[in-house]
């Protein structure tokens, strides 16, 4: 039993952990806290079951082709409207409402193009599941825990390793002076909402076959991800990845041993207890003052 | 002694901003406090008033203990301040800039001001009166319903001080009230603070303009690297040779 | 100064006398739904006008705001229901309620500064809402939700949309009077230089902690009076009435008229509701749209639709007087 809990709260800490790096990448990048991440895990999890179930392509290629139209989409957004916001010098509360009505669009684009109903995800792999410690899980479970971790793995060599990384994350941190040695910050900005978009995507992707899709599978996780962001020091990219996976782990746990009724509590009870008693989080990230 | 401020010091993180700093301001007098950039001064100054919280020493204002009080009740013990970037309240007028300054000495609360009760009413006529008295003191009563973010920068300084000014403080401390004024404007400004003087408010003044701090002031402190160079009259402190090297020849 | 005031005081009377005169023209043409309209509209109006006290006027974000809205209306539904309270008082005792948990929750985010502020009142918002879906003992209906009655005022019954108009309108003035003297009074002062620059607000000496509470507690109050008045008209609420997106629509709503004003929040409340009311024939594709308007006019026009309106406007006025044209 104990086994079952910790996979299942490794599954979703580990969405949150991709939701959570999203929101720090942009806070970093940009400035911004962004609304629509978990809608756009639910539009990974249509696109991705669009083209797995609907198209029938091989499982690679259509978690390949929904990255792409991912990364499209935060490059897009980026560029179409929130570098416009920025320019104009906004006051912040509208870029906040523009990212919520991404979020509306997002949504209720995927109820106009599919459907309200509950779409059911086809089975990745042809074993149904594996035996872990002799515990049956099921297999898409473990896919879901180790392409994260490849993931997270992958994302930290990128930004600390390469040159385009190590550009992006001095764009982050002082855009002019990033600029001074010839760094294309524009495009690292860009890149850095393709990444978090593409994150998203594929949090959804791992997580249609196990919850299922519908139009809502995002939102609430999309928002409760904020608290695992919070709890890593928000802006902080393993901090995301350690406070989400943590969270998932502490809501899942108090669920299955304490009381499920009030599972979504844990969430928003945790991001109000950081925030009011260590706003920096576990890895002490000092926030960006306005 | 109006002011004492004993070996306060402050770090943030490995950087010890002030350094073991004592000063004392007498009452009646306007005092210095001069020293290149980033000497620590404008952090010395949001310790006294309540910004920072020093990590030791105390400040001690008219015989009671300040250090570690937030900024509204420093501004209740009657310690006023003017800040290095013009911190005004832009979006209001000039005479309401004013009349919050008087914040700290009204009475009506919510209640009061909701319901209307007539001490309130009489209160709201007072507040506008005396800030009225305030802006003539700095010549700004024809600007009284303009926003304050529409003065010239001159201007907006003035204004800063006669807000500070008008919560009836012992002590006002000044930071850099001269930056951006023209010699005329300089002239005025050395005229403004003795009549300050003479309305009993004791001045602790931060300024780069040497001819201004060494004509107007009674005695100087320099800082240099967070830590008390020296302290002294002007003849002194123009006289001494750690001031001149600290600052690479002076002005 | 008089004289622009005298000016002012016509045009509100002039205001007053057409309001309370515009259901007898209605329902002598057979129209109720405008009245009914006007009904959410002055609600929508105290809501919006509670939230502008804290945001317009002390800087602080909420995105919660349905949260005390909720605890208005379940709060009044509740107090009728198990305690036989008659309903016109169980309103004020919800919002009271309202302001409590407004004060309360104050103090911990008045450190926040803006993103954590929004995040902190979400996560209130979130934790209200879910206590309503789940109750303990199910006292809220749970998923159900409630089925309050209508205000009964001395034995009087409010349950057409005319006498509720009347009430509305008469309660919408009060909160406005209360708003106004509020902000033209010290306690205003001290919001507005919070607002402007909360650091030189402390040197004036402004307990800023104790004044940004006030303001919650206050804007708690008008908006959980605003989700009585929502309840007892309606009759119906469950906890989807008072998801995130109520807390939004109020920020919308706020936003668009123009904060920081008597007559702002009355707009913006006027003009969304009328337009979303618009959209729902819409059917499925009301969000959709609601979505795409509200994104293409933040890009489009800066400052909202307030700010466009008005510096447009003030350039109209200022051509017209052959003078030069000023900065907004």
């Amino acid at each position: 039993m104990l086994i079952q809990v910790l996979v299942s709260g490794s599954v979703l800490g580990c969405v949150y952990g991709l939701i959570a790096l999203g929101y720090s990448l942009i806070y970093k990048a940009s400035g911004m806290m962004n609304f629509a991440q978990g809608d756009v895990l639910t539009l990974g999890a249509f696109l991705g079951y669009t083209f797995f179930s609907m198209l029938g392509f091989p499982f690679f290629l259509a978690f390949i082709l929904t990255l792409i139209i991912a990364f499209a989409f935060g490059l897009g957004i980026e560029r179409a409207v929130f570098r416009q916001l920025k320019a104009k010098n906004v006051l912040p509360i509208y870029i906040v409402l523009a990212t919520i009505a991404v979020s509306y669009i997002l949504q209720n684009a995927c109820q106009a193009i599919w459907t309200t109903k509950m779409l059911s995800f086809p089975r990745i792999f042809p074993i149904d599941s594996l035996k872990v410690f002799g515990v049956a899980i099921q297999t898409e479970s473990i896919f879901c825990v180790a392409v994260s971790i490849l993931c997270m793995a992958g994302l930290h060599f990128f930004m600390k390793h390469s040159r385009f990384g190590t550009a992006m994350r001095a764009s982050a941190m002082d855009s002019k002076a990033a600029q001074a040695c010839g760094i294309n910050t524009s495009l690292a900005t860009g890149v850095t909402w393709a990444i978090a978009a593409g994150l998203a995507a594929m949090a959804g992707m791992l997580l249609g076959p196990i919850y299922g899709v519908f139009i809502t599978l995002g939102s609430t996780i999309g928002r409760k991800g904020f608290a695992g962001a919070v709890m890593g020091g928000y802006g902080n990219m393993y901090g995301a990845m350690v406070g989400g996976v943590l969270l998932g782990l502490i809501e899942t746990l108090t669920s299955s041993y304490l009381s499920s009724t009030y599972k979504d509590l844990i969430a928003y009870g945790m991001l109000l207890l950081f925030l009011f008693v260590r706003p920096t989080g576990i890895f002490n990230e000092k926030a960006i003052t306005e | 002694m109006l002011l004492n401020v004993d070996n306060i010091s402050l770090s943030f993180g490995s950087l010890k901003a002030v350094n073991e700093v004592s000063m004392t301001v007498e009452s009646g007098k306007i005092t210095g406090l001069i020293g290149p950039n980033g000497a620590g001064k404008t952090t010395f100054f949001n310790i006294i008033s309540g910004v920072y919280k020093p990590d030791t020493g105390t400040i001690t204002f008219d015989g009671k203990r300040i250090d570690g009080k937030k900024p509204f009740q420093i501004n209740e013990a009657g310690i006023a301040r003017t800040y290095q970037v013009i911190n005004l309240f832009k979006k209001m007028t000039v005479l309401e800039n004013v009349m919050v300054g008087m914040h700290s000495r009204l009475n009506s609360g919510f209640f009061r001001s909701v319901l209307r009760m007539p001490d309130q009413r009489k209160e709201e006529e007072e507040v506008r009166r005396r800030a009225y008295e305030w802006l003539g003191f700095v010549n700004l009563e024809d600007r009284a319903h303009e926003q304050a973010g529409s003065l010239s920068y001159g201007e907006q300084r003035l204004l800063e001080i006669v807000r500070g000014l008008a919560s009836g403080p012992k002590l006002i401390l000044l930071d850099e009230p001269a930056a951006g004024m023209n010699s005329r404007e300089k002239r005025d400004l050395d005229e403004l603070l003795q009549r300050i003087l003479q309305k009993g408010v004791s001045i602790l003044l931060i300024e780069h303009d040497m001819k201004l701090v060494m004509g107007v002031t009674d005695h100087i402190y320099v800082l240099n690297y967070g830590k008390k160079l020296a302290d002294g009259s002007p003849a002194q402190i123009q006289k001494n040779t750690d001031v001149i090297t600290a600052y690479l020849g002076g002005e | 100064m008089k004289k622009v005031m005298k000016k002012d005081s016509v045009k509100n009377l002039v205001l007053l006398l057409a309001s309370v005169l515009l259901p007898v023209i209605f329902n002598a043409a057979g129209q109720s739904y405008p009245i009914l309209i006007m009904c959410f509209a002055f609600l929508y109006m105290i809501a919006t006008s509670g939230l502008d006290v804290v945001f317009g006027y002390c800087g602080q974000i909420s995105m919660g705001h349905a949260a005390f809205f909720a605890i208005g209306a379940y709060g009044s539904a509740m107090l009728n229901r198990y305690c036989g309270i008659p309903v016109f008082f169980t309103m004020i005792i919800a919002s009271l309620l309202a302001t409590l948990v407004g004060a309360v929750i104050a103090y911990p985010a008045s450190k926040l500064v803006f993103h954590f502020l929004s995040l902190s009142t979400i996560a209130f918002a979130e934790i209200v809402r879910t206590l309503l879906l789940q109750s303990p003992g199910g006292i809220t209906g749970n998923a159900v939700g409630m089925f309050p009655k209508s205000i009964s005022l001395f034995g009087f019954q409010l349950n057409t949309y005319t006498r509720f108009y009347y009430f509305g309108l008469l309660f919408l003035v009060l909160f406005l009077l209360f708003k106004y003297r509020m902000v033209n009074s010290r306690v205003g002062r001290a919001f507005i230089a919070i607002r402007e620059n909360t650091h030189a607000a402390g040197g004036m000496g402004i307990n800023v902690t104790q004044y940004k509470v006030m303001a919650f507690a206050v804007s708690a109050f008008y908006t959980g009076f605003a989700g009585a008045m929502y309840a007892h008209l309606v009759r119906y609420i469950g906890p989807d009435t008072f998801t995130m997106k109520q807390s939004v629509m109020f920020v919308t709503m706020m936003l668009f008229g123009g904060t920081g004003s008597i007559a702002g929040p009355l707009a913006g409340a006027f003009v969304v509701l009328v337009f979303n009311e618009g959209l729902r024939a819409f059917e499925q594709y009301q969000m959709l749209l609601y979505g795409i308007l509200l994104l293409v006019v933040i890009v489009v026009l800066p400052g909202g639709i307030y700010g466009t309106v008005r510096s447009f406007i003030k350039k109209r006025l200022a051509e017209k007087k052959g003078g030069q044209v000023d900065a907004a």
